[in-house]
């Protein structure tokens, strides 16, 4: 088989296997996003129960690795629980929390990163600590961190590759399967190669053009 | 009923005592500025009135109403006490337009479009109606503090607080700040400056605040305070800025 026949025989399964790394890594992304920015203000908040809850999470994540965080949830808690749960559950579940907890260092390092005059003018406006929040502070400290947010997307984009462990068919998993049967082990892994850069690569050159646009530098909006 | 009434104010912070009892009424209407040497505890004194500092002992009374930060009436009273920063603090992801109408809009439940009309009407009075689309980091100095001054209005508020508006500013910049504040003070508005423009404060102010150490070394009117001051520091402290 020439390099193209098998380009052409593989692409289809490699693609589809792509739109499953995508809709892995968009679905966990989505609600690490949520669970950052929440887990963030409970860090940074005055109830002390919040905080430990924080920076609990935060050290549970941070201090496991992400395979035996997905053993555990997908193996260990069903288990214990005795309930099922499909492979691509398990993975959300994994790389969400996961990718939660770095970004909710990485916005709680933002959040703080934004001046406390901003904050006192808020309020002095009669502004409530929630509004002061939403409006005035994270808007500031998402564009201060967007280029560790983006970092972190590019991060659990990869490590969807490890979700395949537990036998979901993304990228990585199909590059296996086609190696397998066709022992073309160089071709096909560049293959996989390409199309992970190709993905992750196009994501870093827009997050730079959105940095651009959202920049506070004095050049107005656009 | 004075505007503002102050009793027994303290301020700790930690261990450190910056404000060691604070007696004063503001009445409506007035322009009070508050000099002193830097570290005297002026700009706290200003701070505790709209509880962005909690005092340690003592009240703040405006209109009647205590300032407590950690009561839950304290946003509506805020709405009420506006405030002007040495270093702006506009919001720089915020247009000028945006700056001017966040306040009425998420406080007071005005339609954008009302905001809109407002917003420019006041920059119009603080001379930026071409800036309203700009954002905050376009502009210089002296044109942030004067979309500071158009913000704080928006709220209509009956008592404005000022903490050092020039000091930030380059030379050229300050008067045209000092301009709106003055229309502002000539048009009424109960005003507590904390400043270092000595000819301002002789110039607009009603009654003058010497704050040293933590309490009110000395006050009266302009004349009094400028041309004939009773107390030591004072003395030492005039002859100081005068000089310069």
């Amino acid at each position: 088989m020439s390099f193209f026949e098998l380009l052409r025989e593989s692409m289809p399964l490699l693609l589809q296997g792509l739109v499953l790394t995508l809709q892995l890594a968009g679905l966990s992304l989505a609600i690490a996003m949520v669970l950052g920015v929440v887990a963030a203000l409970m860090g940074l908040s005055n109830n002390p129960i919040l905080r430990f809850v924080n920076s609990a999470f935060v050290a549970i994540i941070r201090c496991s690795p992400l395979l035996v965080q997905t053993f555990f949830i997908y193996f260990g808690v069903t288990g214990a629980l005795g309930i099922r749960m499909s492979a691509f559950t398990a993975g959300v579940i994994a790389l969400s929390l996961n990718a939660g907890g770095y970004l909710s260092e990485i916005f709680r390092g933002g959040i703080q990163a934004v001046d406390r005059g901003q904050t006192e003018a808020a309020r002095s406006l009669g502004l409530s600590a929630r509004q002061t929040t939403w409006r005035i502070i994270l808007p500031q400290a998402i564009r201060i961190c967007l280029p560790s947010v983006v970092n972190q997307w590019c991060i659990t984009i990869k490590d969807t590759s490890i979700i395949c462990v537990i036998g979901l068919a993304e990228l990585t998993r199909m590059g296996q399967q086609i190696i397998a049967r066709t022992y073309r082990s160089f071709e096909v892994w560049l293959m996989v190669f390409v199309l992970y850069f190709v993905v992750i690569y196009a994501i870093t050159v827009a997050s730079r053009y959105l940095e651009r646009k959202v920049s506070l530098d004095g050049k107005g909006r656009d | 009923m004075a505007k503002v009434e102050i009793r027994g104010l303290h301020k700790y912070f930690g261990k450190n005592e910056v404000l060691k009892g604070i007696d004063c009424d503001i009445e409506a209407g007035e322009v009070v500025c508050v000099i002193g040497p830097s570290g005297s505890g002026k700009s706290t004194f200003l701070r505790c009135i709209n509880c962005l500092e909690q005092p340690t002992a003592g009240t703040v009374r405006v209109d009647g109403n205590i300032m407590d930060a950690n009561a839950s009436n304290i946003d509506v009273l805020r709405e009420d006490v506006g405030m002007e920063f040495q270093h702006f603090n506009l919001f720089p992801h915020l247009s000028v337009l945006e700056n001017v109408t966040i306040a009425p809009v998420l406080r007071k439940k005005m339609g954008k479009e009302e905001a809109d009309q407002v917003a420019r009407q006041l920059l119009e009075r603080v001379g930026l109606a071409d800036k309203a689309d700009a954002m905050p980091n376009s502009l210089s100095g002296g044109q942030k503090q004067r979309v500071a001054i158009a913000r704080a209005l928006a709220m209509k508020p009956g008592l404005m607080l000022f903490d050092e508006p020039t000091s930030a500013l380059d030379p050229e910049m300050v008067g045209e700040v000092l301009d709106v504040m003055r229309q502002l003070a000539n048009e009424g508005m109960t005003m507590v400056v904390v400043t270092h423009e000595m000819g301002f404060a002789r110039q607009v102010a009603d009654r003058v605040l010497f704050v040293d150490g933590g309490v009110i070394a000395e006050e009266g009117t302009p004349e009094e305070v400028f041309g004939n001051p009773k107390n030591e520091r004072t003395q030492n402290f005039l002859r100081m800025v005068l000089q310069a």
